[in-house]
């Protein structure tokens, strides 16, 4: 029993350690995004890799699953011939919830735990010492421009791979299920409102901040050598992914009972 | 210049400085010799405020590191340059880019007048004309060589050297034992040098310190210290498996077993 009650202790402690540590690299990075000088050529080089180097994994996540999900939709709507409203079908569902939470799961995986894997590296090889020997602080140099590139990209990587899902779905309705181009679009484009976009929109803006400095944290407080950032790495992609569906969940919530 | 009073610091209940005192003066090259994992690494990331103690104070020129701000405690690390282990070059940066960190990033100077900098600062060390290759091209005696080139390349006062010569050949850790004496002549630098190749502290030391269980046990110069009487710096400087160092680690394990 006592060591049951300490080993939950110890749980406590290290999540509020964790917690604590996340928020304050949070507040922290809030902080020096203010503070010049602001390095554009930096998070220009963070956002061709978070973003650009993205494209071909979000392109064909979100088309196979516009393709899914016209065909599962077509499985129910055509028991009560309501086949064109696959289209509207796909749109909502991927504007408001699928693009969101599928880019940010699948830049969770990639950058997420490449930033934690190079941060970590660095921390064992102490360039991260040396950075603050050089009088260099290290959110600054390593953190700030990877969020601000996160920040911005991921949102802008969710609008195309918004686009990209809604194509899968039109070749699906078109080519197999028999719509029309003109059909599809407007069934695809008239139920949608700003708010799905925007929702979706803020959600991507929530994981950006989540993948960015839980994989950051995780890599900057790397110990015991290429285990240890081996350890980081897996724990900052599984860490994201569980944050990405809780606070999405959360949020889902939030907007339904706002609307 | 740079005085230890009574510091002291813990690790996981571990006592790794123990109330250690010690004072460099200007212009000295101070060695402190000791066991692997004895603590003179994590002293010498006292000095640059990497770390700081749980008691006690490292006071340089009159102000206690400890207690400076960032801003403060910056502007006193420009002062210092620090060679680490493993050199800690940034993997990402050429050659040029992580001699120049210093100068790009806290100086107005243009970019020819860094790279004459760069270029200056990479002659002293014999590396002339190496800016473009990129740390991964360079053998382990060169990137300890690069690393030095950038800690000098802010002209500073002090420079922090742990273990320069660990994992080169016999020549090379030669060569950078001249080069460590060069730039104590040549730049008039006061130098802090961590290191357990005894063949190096002889030849490079002005004094040399002795720490063993997170205390300095004896200071002399290199003379004092081959000819010391103590029981375990003879055991050190002679290389003996036998000898009150390791009867203290033999009873410790006894100890730490049969509990």
């Amino acid at each position: 029993m006592r060591l049951f009650i300490e080993k939950l202790g110890q749980s406590a402690v290290g999540f509020v350690e964790f917690s604590g540590g996340a928020f304050c690299l949070f507040f922290q990075t809030l902080f020096w995004i203010a503070v010049p000088p602001f390095r554009p050529k930096q998070i220009y080089e963070q956002m061709v890799r978070i973003g650009v180097d993205s494209l071909p994994i979000a392109t064909l996540t979100s088309f196979f699953i516009g393709i899914v999900l016209a065909f599962q939709s077509a499985y129910q709507m055509q028991k009560v011939n309501a086949e064109m409203y696959i289209p509207s079908l796909v749109s909502i569902s991927m504007t408001r919830e699928i693009g969101p939470v599928l880019t940010a799961l699948v830049v969770a995986g990639r950058v997420g735990a490449s930033i934690a894997a190079e941060l970590g590296s660095m921390k064992v090889t102490e360039q991260i010492d040396a950075l603050e020997t050089l009088a260099a602080n290290p959110v600054k140099y390593l953190v700030t421009p990877r969020f601000i590139a996160l920040f911005t990209m991921l949102p802008l990587l969710t609008i195309y791979a918004d686009f990209v899902g809604i194509m899968g779905g039109y070749l699906v309705s078109v080519y197999k299920l028999g719509l029309t181009h003109a059909m599809y679009f407007k069934m695809s484009f008239d139920p949608l409102v700003l708010k799905d976009i925007f929702t979706g929109l803020f959600k991507s803006l929530v994981f950006a901040c989540v993948i960015c400095i839980i994989s950051c944290f995780e890599g900057m407080r790397v110990e015991g050598g290429a285990e240890g950032v081996g350890k980081a790495t897996t724990q900052a992609v599984v860490l994201s992914f569980i944050l990405i569906i809780v606070s999405d969940a959360i949020f889902t919530m939030i907007f339904y009972f706002i609307s | 210049m740079i005085e230890a009073i009574q510091v002291t610091k813990t690790f996981n209940g571990r006592r790794v400085l123990n109330r250690l005192s010690l004072r460099i003066s200007k212009g000295e090259t101070l060695v402190i010799i000791g066991r692997s994992g004895c603590g003179k690494s994590v002293f010498l990331k006292h000095m640059i405020g990497l770390m700081r103690p749980d008691e006690g104070q490292i006071v340089v020129d009159g102000v206690n590191v400890a207690g400076l701000s960032i801003k403060e405690i910056n502007r006193l690390r420009m002062r210092f340059g620090m060679l680490f282990q493993a050199a800690a070059l940034f993997d990402s940066m050429t050659v040029g880019e992580n001699v120049g960190f210093n100068l790009i990033e806290h100086t107005d100077l243009s970019e020819g007048a860094i790279h004459d900098r760069v270029e200056e600062a990479l002659e002293l060390v014999g590396l002339k004309g190496i800016q473009d290759l990129k740390p991964s091209e360079l053998s382990g005696g060169m990137k300890k060589r690069v690393a030095l080139a950038r800690a000098i390349c802010m002209r500073p006062e002090i420079l922090l050297y742990d273990e320069p010569t660990t994992g080169l050949d016999p020549i090379m850790a030669d060569a950078i034992n001249d080069l460590i004496i060069e730039m104590h002549d040549k730049l008039k630098v006061t130098s802090v040098v961590v290191t357990h190749d005894m063949v190096s502290a002889y030849k490079i030391a002005t004094r040399i310190a002795m720490m063993y269980q997170g205390q300095i046990i004896q200071v002399g110069t290199p003379d004092q210290i081959r000819h010391s009487q103590d029981p375990v710096v003879r055991q050190f400087i002679t290389g003996s498996a036998a000898g009150p160092i390791t009867d203290v680690n033999f009873k410790s394990l006894k100890g730490g077993s049969s509990e």
